[in-house]
This record gives C-alpha cells, structure tokens and sequence, in this order.
C-alpha cells in the first residue's frame, strides 16, 4: 500500500462545555488511501463532524497525529475542500461567485473556465446568474460541491451533505457524487447518519460509538454489496446497526424504522 | 400592478382627509387667517417663493449642510459600527458611552453646539453629525454581529485574510443593515438640520421658518411645513431606489 493520503493516530479530543472537559473523539485511527470513498456513520453527537474539520483544520486538536498528504494539518488548505449540510453559499454572491470563492487568485478568464466546468460538472449550467435563494435544497447542495471541487483538491470532505435532501432528490444526489468521485478520482471522506448511504456510496465504512466517539469497525464494502436490493446490502446495513444499537432496546429499534 | 396603484391611491387618503379639514376650518369656522391661513393661500405663497428662488436658495443651504453632515455621519458610523462589530474590546470599551450618548435628545445638543461653533453652518453640520451617526453606527453593528458563524467558517477554510473576510464575508451580510441605518441617518440629518435652522442660523428652510414666525407670515410656515415633508419622503424614496441597486440578491428573495 502507498502512503495514506490522510492519517490519523491516536487522535484524542476534548471541548470544554461549562468549564467541563467533555471527550469528543478517543483514540480515532484511520489511514485513508488515495482515491477512496470513505463514509463515517455514526450516531448524532458521536463528533464525526468534529473528526471532519479536525482533518480539514477548521477545529484544533491537541493530542494525536493528524496528517494530510504526509504533512501536519495546521489549518485549512487549498488541496482539501469541504461541503457542509446547509450549502453555505453564500447569499449575496452569484452562483458563479459562490463557486469560484475560493479562486480569487487565479486570472478572471482561467477563474470562469473553472466555474462553467463545474457548474457543468454538478449539472447547473444555465444558472450561472441566479442567486442562491432562487435555487432549490438539491440544486444549492450542487453548487456547494462544485464549490468543493473548483480547486481541484486531493481530498473532498462531505458532512452530511444530503441530509436536509428529500429522500428522491437524496438518492439522485448518491448517483452524482459516486458519478463525479470517479470521474475525478478525488479522495471523498463522508459523514452521514444514514445507513444506506453509508454503504451505497462507501468502499469503507467507519462506524462510530456513541459520544465519546470511538470507532467501533471499518467495514470494507464489495461491489456486490452496494446494491441496495442485495443481498449483502442487507448483511452490511444489518451488521451496521448491531454495532450501532447493539445495547439498546425495542424502543430505539422502532424509532429508527420510522 | 393594479394592486400597486391602489396602494398608492389609499396613501393618499389621510392627506385629502387633512385637506378637507382645513377647508372646512377655512370656510365655516371663525378661525383667524393669521393662525391659518386659507390653503389657496399657502398654494401661492409656495408658487411665489418658488418663482422669486427665494425657495430654492433656501433648500440649496439646507442640503448642502446635510450632505456635509451626513456624509461624515456616514463614514463614521460604518466605520466605529463595523469596529465595534467585529472587535470584543473596541465594543467594551465604546458600548456604555455610546448609549448613554443616545440618549440624549438632539436638540439638547443645540446649546452647548452654538457655544462652542458659533451661529453658521458649521454648527449644523456638527448637529447632524451628532444626531445621525448613531442609527447608522447602531445599525451597521448589528449587521456585524448578527453573522452567522458559519459563513465565517467558509471564509477560514477558504483562508482568506482579515481583510478579506471583511469586505467579502461581514460587509456584504451587514449591507442590509447598514442600509437602514443610513436611511434613518438621512432623515434624522433632515430633521436635524431644519431644528439647528430653527434656532441658530442665517440661512436654510428653517430659518426662514423661524423669520416666518417672527413676522407672523402663517402661509410661509405652512408651505415650508408641507415642503420639509415631502423633501423628506423624496429622500427616502430615492435613497431606497438606490440601495435596492445595491442588494440584488434581496429583491430575488422577495420576489421568489
């Protein structure tokens, strides 16, 4: 195996709530390989989010190694792009500004190439124009993953992308980012709390404990699982929710099949 | 459309309501014509000061000072706003002062004003500045604060500078903000700058409201009366006019 494109060791992390030391996340190891689509399930306030930005470097850690690209993460970078669960676009800029935000170094002709590529890319042209307040939940979600992809980074963390997505809208969203990942050949690290999506759309699967957050398993996925009508769709999505709800009772268990 | 025009049609009722009254007063009451004048009256003397420029000139002196006035107000209040926004100690330090300057009423101001600047325009333009820079600093500071922190977080993983995050993040969410407080800046400069006209002044609407009194010319009250009125609501409308240019985004908002 080459060297991980993202590495963590050991990674520990508190927040102080109330003058309170609260434990987030307790030893997380994880090596990601370049290429990857790596989702994370996990309960909510597990701080699969939090693992997110601590690889992203929007949030600090103080004991552990985190590493991206073989070097330390001390902050955000232009080679790892993030797409969070409410779009974030921002309001008063065009979709073609909120898509080149991040590409304000670059020569405005070099600078619009980029946006119409991936506008096209997330199936938005024609809406180049408009605002984000004139797009629907799916369509700003696009946006907001070509705004992901417009510098071309290595790596694309995704938390909970399609979870404020209707159901319809949020299984055309899984075709479309598994379509884009392999076009692109990004490196895709997802956070979601639905199983499904967690197994359609990951090579790996980490599935998380309850706070504080530890990882439980990494269930590596085959082909012939992904189907959602498989059989070993089911086995995984079976496997998954043991760990999951493994000391819980009947109660729990009919509240997740709502 | 027809529903707009009808709106505009039903603002105009408390003002033929207010005609009629005056009429009415005019013509089947013993009131004196010193105390009010009939409204044919008032029309000429409007027409007339018009004509000689005499109204004009007048207007001309009341701007110029608001222009002056409002524009520091302007700058100032952005500027302080924006500080008192964005950084905890600037606000610590400024917050209980600024209050408690608010507090008083602009024209409490006056005295002290014409002491230290003297009867001309400086002291009004100091009035207006006064009383105008605190809605737009008040404003322009709410816009700041109220920021969701999640776009602040686009702007770090974006890595943009202090500057940066400024002028691409805070500035164009507070704008809508900042421009409420730069609407009510400007008819607060209005009404500041007829009261200091009123009182301390050789030129300006004001003072020839003041003259006015003076000389008993009731219909040189009322016209000047009704003509601070609509200049003021003309203001505003272009001003609104101006700022919809400024925020798109905003008219796509209520209009979806």
């Amino acid at each position: 195996m080459s060297e991980p494109i993202i590495k963590v060791e050991h990674l520990n992390k508190q927040f102080i709530v109330d003058k309170q030391p609260m434990e987030i996340l307790r030893d997380i190891n994880l090596e990601i390989q370049e290429g990857e689509f790596i989702t994370i399930v996990g309960h909510s306030g597990c701080g699969k989010s939090t693992l997110l930005k601590i690889i992203c470097g929007l949030v600090d850690y103080e004991d552990g190694v985190v590493e991206r690209n073989g070097h330390k993460v001390v902050g955000p970078g232009p080679k790892c792009g993030m797409v969070f669960q409410d779009h974030r676009l921002l309001p008063w800029l065009k979709i073609k500004d909120n898509v080149g935000f991040g590409l304000k170094d670059l020569p405005k002709n070099e600078r619009d190439a980029k946006v119409k590529e991936h506008l096209k890319m997330v199936g938005l042209e024609g809406f180049e124009n408009s605002y984000p307040s004139q797009l629907s939940g799916g369509m700003s979600q696009r946006a907001a993953i070509a705004r992901g992809l417009a510098n071309n980074p290595t790596v694309l963390l995704l938390d909970e992308p399609f979870g404020a997505l209707d159901a319809l809208t949020r299984i055309q969203m899984q075709k479309e980012i598994l379509r884009i990942q392999k076009e692109q050949g990004t490196t895709m690290v997802m956070v979601t709390h639905d199983i499904d999506e967690a197994i359609v759309l990951g090579n790996r699967i980490v599935v998380m404990s309850a706070r504080p957050g530890e990882i439980k398993d990494i269930i590596t996925v085959y082909s012939a699982a992904r189907k959602r009508n498989s059989t070993d769709f089911t086995l995984v999505k079976k496997k998954i929710y043991d760990y999951l709800f493994e000391d819980s009772d009947e109660e729990f268990e009919v509240e997740y099949s709502i | 459309m027809g529903k707009k025009a009808i709106n505009i049609a039903l603002g105009f009722i408390p003002l033929v309501v207010i005609t009629v009254l005056w009429w009415y007063a005019n013509t089947f009451t013993t009131m004196s014509q010193a105390v009010l004048p009939k409204i044919g009256d008032v029309v000429k003397t409007f027409v007339e000061t018009f004509k000689n420029g005499q109204m004009q000139e007048d207007l001309i002196a009341s701007f110029d000072s608001v222009i002056k006035g409002y524009l520091i107000a302007a700058v100032v209040g952005i500027t302080i706003g924006s500080l008192m926004g964005i950084v905890k100690p600037v606000k610590a330090i400024l917050q209980p002062t600024i209050t408690c300057i608010r507090q008083i009423p602009m024209i409490a101001w006056m005295p002290l004003i014409i002491l230290w600047c003297g009867i001309g325009q400086l002291s009004k333009v100091v009035l207006i500045v006064v009383a105008s820079t605190f809605p737009i600093l008040v404003n322009t500071q709410n816009g700041i604060e109220t920021i969701p922190s999640s776009y602040v977080e686009v702007a770090k993983l974006y890595k943009l500078s202090v500057f940066e995050t400024f002028f691409r993040v805070y500035l164009p969410h507070a704008l809508q903000g900042i421009l409420v407080g730069l609407k009510l800046g400007l008819s607060v400069s209005w009404m500041a700058v007829v009261g200091a006209e009123l009182i301390a002044s050789t030129t300006g609407i004001g003072y020839r409201m003041s003259m006015a009194r003076t000389l008993m010319q009731s219909t040189v009250l009322l016209s000047c009366i009704v003509v601070v009125g609509f200049v003021g609501i003309l203001m505003d409308k272009l001003l609104g006019l101006l700022f919809a240019q400024l925020t798109p985004w905003e008219k796509v908002k209520s209009s979806k």
